[in-house]
């Protein structure tokens, strides 16, 4: 069934509730042990914790390396600082605050909700900076724009003392925390949790997972990367929010220094070496930093205790002194990219381990395989189709027809065009001239999601799968996309795909764990998930023995059959072609030099010519 | 000169290459074809050293070389012209040619600039012009040419005819004539196989990975089940298209 | 007239810095696809070389030469122990693996010296400007122009006449393609770094004459002006970097010139808000790498 709530929401909910026992548990735990200030310590701690676990929304479902989730943590603290401190106070710090901001007392709730609202706006508009630098330069780009954001922040902060307070004297609420009891932290770090992984188990966090492991792929399969990594911004910023405005409510105070660089690399080394990819992971790395960097600490005092037991350090002086932390800190990062950028966890999760020991005995594999009809006005039709890279002419006035149902091959000599004239099909490539319409839309120059999305989806001739997803989450990926752009076709069940495709067994191990001939039967499975008018194949049994082609053969059309797809296939082996083709186009230099039923094609000498090439003239 | 036995190169879990056995003896000119996929690109890659062999073994002039890097290789004389001829577009040919004689000392570069001018007329002509405005025809002689460049002992070709037009693919086949007449020594991989095997002294020919016949260039172009080899092959490997899908 | 004149002078000055700086980075980048988010480093330490030559009454004479074998030193150093290990990674992990060396030379220096400001002396004449007509003129701006331009003709005439720069370019345009002409990998990027290092010490010593201190943290400031000039100019540009380190400058300059006085201390503010306006509109950045299509 699709989705699957148990494991999208219950598992979750269940695994969120014991991270955040043990979690919390074992910081108790410390606490009593240890006393005096290692309240303060805990409490940062749990604080820490939400920020990091905002920041994982983003960089762990988008893959987009961010600096600026500590900046929108800024202005989130200062519009819950400046609405929240009572007038009194901010009469005596920043009386001239514009826009009369130094009278205005509102309730806490109501700062936070403030603070976290303008955020988040502000997170929307930057979003759409980045998605635009992002498309162009890439997610360097993006990086670095978030960085700028982080110092932005902090000099608007610091040169704005009206406001702030400036550099050095900040705003107050009052000596000493603000906070008077934890409820509020609890609160917010099991509501972080929880937002984490039902994210990242929705439609929308699952979509930017598959964009994050192959945005080509991704894209080709109707999914737009930029709507999901601005819906995992959002997410993440609110979070952040909450997290950064509790920060200042429990620290007493704000000063720009708080949320900038140094802030902005731990939150980042908690998250590196927890496993950026993993919720249970961004706890894991709050912990054991925050431990680590209390342990160099410690070593770095003079008189080093362990639970009240001294101990002489005195011929490491030289290592263990003072800032010890922050070198913790620093090996801690290098150390992890360059030897497990991953983190200790990857991207394993605490719910989808308990999920699987608990799973009810092994699903029904289907074997009720239906077929669909396809729908017999819609016709495949690309002509005159020009592409030119630089000087070098690869496609001449090509084109291809395709009828409802019809399964169409396409061969030609290496360096034909074949795959030029797919991408330009696709919209991955830009014709200088011709057109492609489907069931008489035109499509030419679309992008390739909204091709995907009106029915034509692709495989790639280098294998393009999700690799850290499972099989059954690959093909979802395409299932999420066809529920919601393609519900007036009759939809193809997930699991009867992946069993028709023969690789039912595979079903919840990772994409990237399977063999050659397996994944490329995920990739056709996946492609048909989204229930397309046409399949379009790039080389399905390149690399591929004789034996394996021949079950391809079959695969490809019960694949077509069960979904009422025609196929446009590229292949170079003529026994596969032959089995399975209606009518093939033979390209060469571009051109379309044959056409005709399988005999007729390998039969004519100009397509013998093309393979084997000419005899110098004479 | 060449000798490679037992190669075999994997794509992860494909195995691209099974088992090749080859030979080239000094001054002669060896034909790799077959379709697509078949391997001849990466039997090509792992004898030059861009890919590893998982077995197997490639040694040239008698010294083992199985995976030396391509740096180590063209010292000692082995020179590849990759697929796709891969010059620097934003270099100008001169540049090309230059960055292709690094190994050598300066005067033997600058007499060797002379002579590729020479000898290649048409790139004399566009010595400043950035490569990337070449038509198809000139970069391969600039590809030639920039190989030519390290005196390489034996040159390696990779698809020399790719993507050109029937004249020009006649322009690189008299280019490779001549080169033979001079004595060269090479190793070509073509899709073209009518052409090669004329020029060919001998040939080997691959269909998924693996080695299935070999012998002079009349003996292999008198088979008539030739075409029937090259488009029922499938291929153990992957095949290179042009304009792969490479987004943007 | 004479301000803008002014301004133009004093925003060219800021900017050859700058464009240094965004020259050191953009040259990493072409060959690695590495953005060196440590490349502030290299004046971290210049600083404290300074300091340290200071405290035992050196003079500026002895510290330009030293703060620029300290920095090439330092770049090398840097790509042996951490850069040669993550070598192809992805660009998350170059990335952060930058900002990994960054944090620790940081740390370093918090920890074996001081968290403290270290100030030392500036060269006497940093202070002095002369007239030309109405204008006022800062020496020390005239130095740091005269110095970059001639050090960008040197280093363009290193990338263009050279086998070294020829190498360089080619790696960075495709480096498999370069390795099978028989140019050594280690080599190049050892190179890359290499410059990278002197234009980083370069820019670094007029940075130092002009801050008169350093800190721990000193290497964040310079490491960002060069890190977003290059973007600025377009990634993968070297002459997009030096542009965008110019116009970086300039607009610093013009737009504290131009802003009225109450927010005139928000001017890094300002120019951030047009950097990002400019990423909305032309994310490509300035100047558009128009490469010769591949055959």
């Amino acid at each position: 069934m699709f989705p699957r709530p148990s494991r999208d929401i219950g598992f979750p909910l269940i695994g969120s509730t014991v991270l955040f026992v043990v979690f919390v548990s074992g910081a108790l735990i410390y606490q009593a042990l240890l006393g005096g200030a290692a309240e303060r310590l805990v409490t940062v701690m749990l604080i820490d914790a939400i920020v990091v676990l905002g920041i994982q929304i983003y960089i762990g479902n988008t893959g987009v390396l961010s600096f600026g989730h500590i900046g929108f943590g800024a202005i989130a603290g200062y519009v819950f600082a400046v609405f929240a401190i009572a007038p009194s106070e901010k009469m005596r710090r920043v009386p001239d605050a514009p826009f009369g901001l130094a009278e205005v007392d509102v309730p806490t709730s109501v700062a936070l909700l403030l603070a976290v609202v303008l955020t988040v706006v502000i997170a929307f508009i930057v979003g759409i900076g980045l998605a635009r630098s992002g498309a162009e330069s890439g997610a360097v780009a993006a990086t670095v724009i978030t960085l700028a954001l982080l110092f932005v922040t902090h000099e608007v902060a610091t040169n704005w003392p009206e406001l702030t307070g400036g550099e050095r004297a900040g705003l107050f609420f009052k000596i000493g925390s603000a906070l008077d009891s934890r409820l509020p932290i609890y609160i917010a770090l099991f509501g972080a949790l929880v937002l984490a992984r039902l994210f990242a188990q929705s439609r929308s966090g699952r979509l930017a997972v598959a964009a994050r492991e192959d945005n080509l792929a991704a894209r080709a399969m109707g999914v737009n990367p930029l709507v999901q990594q601005m819906v995992a911004l959002l997410m993440s910023v609110a979070v952040v929010s909450v997290g950064a405005s509790l920060k200042v409510f429990e620290d007493g105070s704000l000063l720009p220094g708080n949320f900038f660089f140094n802030y902005a690399l731990l939150t980042l080394v908690m998250l590196i070496v927890g496993g950026r990819n993993s919720v249970t992971g961004a706890l894991v790395g709050v912990g054991v930093m925050t431990a680590g960097r209390e342990l160099a600490r410690r070593l770095g005092q003079d008189g080093f205790e362990i639970f009240g037991i001294p101990l002489d350090d005195a011929p490491l002086d030289w290592v263990f002194r003072e800032n010890l932390q922050t070198v913790f800190l620093g090996l801690s990062m290098l150390g992890f990219m360059l030897w497990r950028p991953a983190g200790l966890l990857d991207d394993w999760e605490l719910d989808r381990w308990i999920a699987d020991r608990f799973r009810r005995g092994p699903d029904e594999q289907p074997d009720e395989l239906g077929s669909v009809d396809p729908d017999p006005s819609v016709r495949l039709e690309a002509q005159g189709i020009d592409v030119t890279f630089g000087g070098f002419r690869a496609l001449d006035g090509a084109g291809v027809t395709a009828n409802a149902g019809e399964v169409v091959g396409l061969i030609g000599p290496n360096g034909a065009g074949k795959t030029t004239l797919v991408n330009v099909i696709t919209g991955v490539v830009s014709a200088d001239a011709g057109t492609v319409t489907l069931g008489g839309r035109d499509l030419t120059g679309a992008a390739p999601y909204d091709i995907a999305r009106a029915g034509l989806v692709r495989t790639f001739q280098n294998l393009r799968l999700f690799g850290a997803l499972t099989v059954r989450e690959n093909v979802e990926v395409s299932a999420f996309v066809a529920a919601s752009h393609r519900a007036d076709r009759p939809l193809a069940d997930v699991d009867e795909l992946i069993s028709a495709a023969g690789i039912w067994e595979f079903r919840d191990r990772r994409a990237r764990e399977l063999d050659y001939g397996n994944s490329r039967r995920l990739e056709l499975a996946r492609a048909a998930a989204m229930a397309p008018w046409f399949l379009l194949l790039d080389e399905p049994t390149s690399g591929m023995s004789g034996a394996e082609s021949l079950t391809m053969v079959e695969q490809v059309r019960q694949m077509a059959g069960l979904i009422g797809a025609g196929v446009v296939v590229i292949d170079h082996d003529l026994n596969f072609i032959t089995g399975i083709c209606d009518r093939i186009y033979c390209l060469d230099q571009g051109r379309v030099i044959a056409e005709g039923t399988p005999d007729e094609v390998q039969a004519d000498p100009l397509v013998q010519a093309a393979y084997l090439g000419t005899a110098s003239p004479e | 000169m060449l000798s490679v036995a037992g190669l075999t190169t994997r794509y992860g879990a494909i195995s691209a290459l099974r088992d090749a056995d080859l030979h080239v003896g000094s001054g002669e000119v060896v034909g790799l074809i077959g379709p697509n996929g078949a391997g001849k690109t990466t039997l090509l890659n792992t004898v030059a050293g861009l890919l590893t062999p998982s077995a197997g073994s490639v040694s040239f002039d008698g010294e083992d070389v199985t995976g030396t890097s391509p740096e180590r290789l063209l010292r000692s004389g082995l020179a590849l012209v990759p697929e796709h001829r891969r010059i620097f577009v934003d270099l100008s040919v001169e540049e090309n040619l230059r960055i292709g004689g690094v190994t050598v000392s300066p005067r033997v570069r600058g007499d060797l600039l002379d002579e590729m001018a020479e000898r290649f007329p048409v790139l004399g002509e566009k010595w400043a012009t950035a490569a990337g405005f070449l038509s198809g025809g000139e970069a391969q002689q600039l590809a030639i040419a920039r190989a030519l460049m390290s005196k390489p002992r034996l040159v390696m070709m990779d698809e020399p005819s790719l993507g050109l037009a029937p004249v020009l693919v006649d322009v690189v086949f008299e280019l490779i004539e001549s080169l033979r007449a001079q004595g060269r020594t090479m190793l070509i991989v073509e899709q073209n196989a009518t052409r090669m095997l004329e020029v060919a002294d001998r040939a080997y020919v691959l269909r998924s990975g693996e080695v299935v016949a070999t012998g002079t260039g009349e003996e292999l172009r008198a088979q008539d089940d030739l075409f029937e080899t090259f488009v029922s092959g499938g291929g153990g490997g992957r095949s290179d298209d042009q304009g792969a899908e490479d987004d943007r | 007239m004479t301000e803008l004149i002014q301004n133009l002078i004093d925003g060219l000055g800021r900017g050859s810095i700058y464009a240094l700086l965004a020259l050191g980075v953009a040259v990493i980048f072409g060959v690695m696809h590495l953005l060196n988010f440590a490349h502030g480093e290299m004046i971290t330490v210049g600083g404290y070389t300074v300091y340290w030559m200071m405290q035992r009454d050196m003079s500026w004479w002895l510290a330009v030469p030293a703060i620029i074998i300290v920095s090439v030193l330092t770049s090398l150093a840097i790509e042996r122990i951490a850069f040669s290990r993550v070598r192809g990674g992805s660009d998350f992990t170059l990335l952060l693996t930058s900002f990994g060396v960054h944090f620790v030379v940081f740390s370093i220096f918090l920890l074996y010296v001081s968290a403290s400001v270290k100030t030392f002396d500036r060269p006497t004449w940093v202070a002095n400007t002369y007239s030309v007509g109405s204008l006022n003129i800062e020496v020390f701006d005239t130095v740091v122009i005269v110095v970059t331009v001639l050090t960008l003709i040197a280093t363009s005439l290193l990338l263009q006449r050279t086998m070294f720069g020829l190498a360089l370019r080619a790696a960075a345009e495709d480096f498999e393609a370069a390795r099978l002409m028989g140019v050594r990998s280690d080599s190049v990027i050892r190179g890359a770094f290499a410059l990278s290092g002197l234009l980083a010490g370069i820019a670094g010593v007029f940075w130092l004459m002009r801050a008169g201190s350093t800190v721990p943290s000193a290497g964040i400031d310079p490491m960002l002006k060069g890190v977003l000039a290059a973007l600025i100019g377009g990634l993968g540009s070297l002459r997009g970097a030096v542009i965008g380190g110019f116009a970086l400058g300039l607009a610093e300059v013009l737009l504290r010139s131009r802003l009225p006085d109450s927010i005139a201390n928000l001017t890094e503010g300002f120019v951030f808000l047009l950097i990002a306006l400019l990423f909305i509109f032309r994310p490509q950045g300035l100047v558009t790498v128009a490469h010769a299509e591949r055959v």
